[in-house]
């Protein structure tokens, strides 16, 4: 491997973020997923389990506007992530990861942190820091707090290479009974 | 009160019940239909291929196999761990089911996976008589799918297997159409230069094979699920689905190369043990292999499922669709590949042929050998060959050397588990990912990582001009056992000195294949060996008895490389000296 090679990793890693970001904070699209919460807002917490290479629980009921913590454990042996996003947001993020495994930033059962946090020149890292995702080590905990500001098709989804396509994915449900009630609202 | 007694009584039964699954095979004369042509063939409960049988782990299983042919067979499970009294082999595990006999196997399903199952038999496993096995797990996969089908692959001959064999001692590119014609050299020599084909064209004369001798028997059609290409297997979905395709290759001789044009696969399961997913466009199943596979198709179209041989001179053909009756494009086969001299095993001096050190590009350099060395290092006299060639080597006079005046494979792939310049080296079709050996982990180690106690060196040899197959230059019925002890950790190291790839089966014990990944190195039954490779697997002795070790292509094993292998020690007997089977041979 050579310093080129990662800084162009990196580049583009820091690119799909900035389209990212876009995408959350746009606002009024109808396929936004929501945004990072106030601690102060959370109605509950989730816990969630991953394991190799599954999670439990695979589908998490949610309400419109709700804010909640999700607490994350990694239970299995190997690295996990626990992204939440709409499955083309996944699709995208899975070059990235892909990009990660390959320069050995995630080697199985370990993350190479000096590697993420190497700067590559301008500022680039190959960090995995977006606020909707969670990149762990085995025994690893770590909590998200979200807002799910508006109903749209989500999955909470592992995209470290092959895991995905494997089934390490969940559903996120909207309670309908209680959208129709905001509605009426 | 005695009612009370009763169901009390049944009760408690009922778990042994619920926990014992028992199953009836008859062994049968069928008729084979490849859509190219019928052929009678011997197959389970009437049919070519038999049942899927379908176990759960925990539970103990009784098998009871009635042979209604007039000779004798049996049936090993290929890839179970079991007592190996149950392991069906004839002169190694137990003495064979004679005509009119009904054989009862009974042993503990403590695995799951995809496996299949086969007579060990003469030539019945190519004549038809094999199935497949799904054992589902105790707890949950390490994967989700919504529905999952068995692919199940052979290469149907239209001759029966006894005159294939007789017809390759006779001659043995009886089967080899894709010899090189006069009109290849002239090609050559517009490509390469006179003076380069001709030394390219004598050296494989004194290697006694060819450029073409991928697959020493042509002719076959290639079959999925008992169906040929035209008949098409079709496996029905609903778009969105994830299906999870159980591909086993239970061929006599071909390795397929698999590719659904459209889908990505992504592998979970090599050999029955869970895989690190990786998702791939295509893989090579090595005979006797099996890999499991998730594919989602998000459409409502028909998806070809395209097996090519490796040599490409047969194809499997199948598809998945929203319903029966559609088909997707079938492609052209692709061009067949022509070996070259980096797989001309044993002739580069492969003594340092581990896999992580090796340069074969190094070996290569000494690429315009003069013909009197190859002439010293030819293919005859099996035994002791890696030592001449590296005499010969080191005699040879490198500074003159013409470096890539050879034929060489173009294109530049590579594979660590493929000899550097390989013509072997596959390549996906849509110049996407290739699954290679060395993308396999283990999903969770089987065992503690530890050193080996021993290391054994086999030789796989082998005599093209007389058909003979052999380990160590000795054929079977020459050889003496191989003796392990148990307890102990072996590390094999093949050294693959032929110019075919050899998938060397060892019953009874995992082969852990050294990829590099210590613990997480993947378990197999079945482990590759391609030409001009030496490859390492480590075995933890654990299953005392004998054993059957050899190579899974039926007409290799037929001609002898083949060993019995037999574990002394171990818990329950302390030796074996009590097993009373005579030597007589372990069928192929």
């Amino acid at each position: 491997m050579n310093a080129s090679k990662l800084f162009v990793a990196a580049a583009a890693m820091s690119m799909t973020a900035t389209t990212f970001a876009a995408g959350s904070h746009g606002g009024g699209h109808g396929s936004s997923i929501g945004e990072p919460g106030n601690a102060g807002d959370v109605s509950r917490t989730i816990q969630v389990e991953m394991h190799d290479n599954y999670y439990e629980p695979e589908a998490i009921e949610v309400t419109r506007g709700e804010t909640v913590r999700f607490m994350i454990e990694n239970k299995g042996r190997l690295v996990h992530e626990f992204n939440i996003g709409t499955p083309d947001m996944h699709e995208a993020h899975r070059d990235e990861m892909k990009m990660m495994v390959e320069h050995g930033v995630i080697q199985g059962g370990k993350l190479n942190e000096d590697m993420m946090n190497m700067d590559m020149g301008n500022g680039h890292t190959m960090k995995h820091d977006d606020p909707n995702s969670v990149l762990l080590e085995p025994g690893q905990k770590k909590e998200i707090i979200w807002t799910f500001s508006s109903k749209t098709n989500m999955e909470f989804a592992c995209n470290i290479p092959g895991h995905y396509q494997s089934g390490m994915y969940g559903d996120v449900n909207f309670d309908s009974a209680a959208d129709t009630q905001a509605r009426a609202d | 009160m005695k009612n009370a007694l009763m169901a009390g009584a049944l009760a408690l039964l009922l778990p042994v019940i619920a926990a014992a699954g028992e199953y009836s095979l008859t062994v049968d004369r069928v008729m084979i239909d490849t859509g190219d042509f019928v052929k009678e063939g011997i197959g389970y409960n009437g049919a070519s291929p038999g049942p899927v049988l379908r176990f759960k782990e925990g539970e103990s299983v009784t098998i009871n196999v009635t042979n209604n042919l007039d000779e004798p067979t049996s049936i090993h499970w290929h890839g179970l761990i079991l007592p190996f009294e149950q392991d069906g082999v004839p002169g190694i595990s137990f003495e064979g089911i004679q005509p009119g006999e009904t054989f009862t196997y009974e042993f503990p399903i403590v695995q799951s996976g995809t496996y299949w199952f086969h007579s060990h038999s003469g030539f019945q496993e190519p004549n038809g008589a094999y199935g497949a096995i799904v054992i589902e797990p105790e707890g949950r996969e390490p994967f989700r799918y919504d529905r999952d089908y068995v692919v199940q692959l052979t290469d149907k001959h239209p001759h029966d297997a006894n005159r294939v064999m007789r017809n390759l001692k006779m001659m043995p590119d009886y089967y080899n159409r894709q010899q090189q014609t006069v009109g290849d050299f002239f090609a050559d020599i517009s490509k390469h230069g006179f003076m380069t084909a001709l030394q390219d064209r004598l050296a494989w004369g004194d290697m006694r094979m060819m450029k073409a001798d991928v697959e020493d028997v042509q002719g076959f059609t290639g079959l999925i699920n008992g169906k040929g290409p035209e008949q098409n297997w079709t496996g029905v979905f609903e778009p969105g689905e994830r299906i999870r395709l159980r591909f086993i290759n239970s061929s006599a001789m071909a390795y397929f190369d698999i590719r659904i044009p459209g889908l990505e696969m992504t592998v979970v399961q090599a050999d029955g043990n869970n895989v690190q997913p990786v998702t791939v466009d295509e893989f090579r199943i090595g005979v006797a292999e099996t890999y499991d596979v998730i594919v989602r198709p998000k459409t409502a179209e028909a998806y070809t499922i395209f097996a090519e041989s490796m040599g490409r001179s047969g194809y499997a053909r199948a598809t998945l669709a929203p319903e029966e009756g559609m088909q997707g494009p079938v492609p052209e086969l692709r061009e067949a590949p022509l070996l070259t001299m980096a797989d001309m095993g044993g002739m580069h001096g492969m003594a340092d042929g581990d896999m992580a050190t090796r340069d074969g590009a190094e070996d290569m350099d000494h690429g315009n050998m003069s013909q009197g060395s190859m002439e010293q290092a030819s293919m005859n006299g099996s035994s002791g060959m890696a030592a001449d060639a590296g005499t010969t080597m080191a005699r040879m006079d490198h500074s003159g050397m013409d470096h890539g005046a050879m034929i060489m494979a173009e294109g530049g792939a590579s594979d660590p588990f493929y000899a550097e310049g390989s013509g072997l080296v596959p390549v996906a079709a849509n110049g996407g990912k290739f699954l290679s050996y060395s993308d396999l982990r283990a999903q969770k180690p089987l065992y503690e990582e530890r050193e080996p106690t021993r290391e054994i060196e086999l030789r796989l040899t082998g005599n093209m001009e007389r058909y003979t197959w052999s380990i160590d230059g000795v054929k079977y019925e020459d050889a003496e056992p191989l003796k392990l002890q148990y307890g102990e950790r072996v590390r094999f190291k093949f050294v693959n000195e032929t110019m075919m790839t050899h998938p060397m089966h060892l019953h009874g014990m995992w082969s852990i294949l050294d990829v590099g990944a210590g613990e997480w190195n993947p378990v197999k039954h079945t482990v590759s060996v391609q030409p001009g490779t030496t490859v390492y697997m480590e075995t933890e002795v654990d299953a005392p008895g004998q054993w059957a070790f050899h190579c899974h292509l039926s007409y290799h094993a037929a001609s002898g490389m083949f060993r019995k292998v037999v574990v002394e020690g171990g818990p329950d007997q302390g030796n074996t000296a009590g097993v009373e089977v005579a030597n007589d041979g372990g069928d192929a």
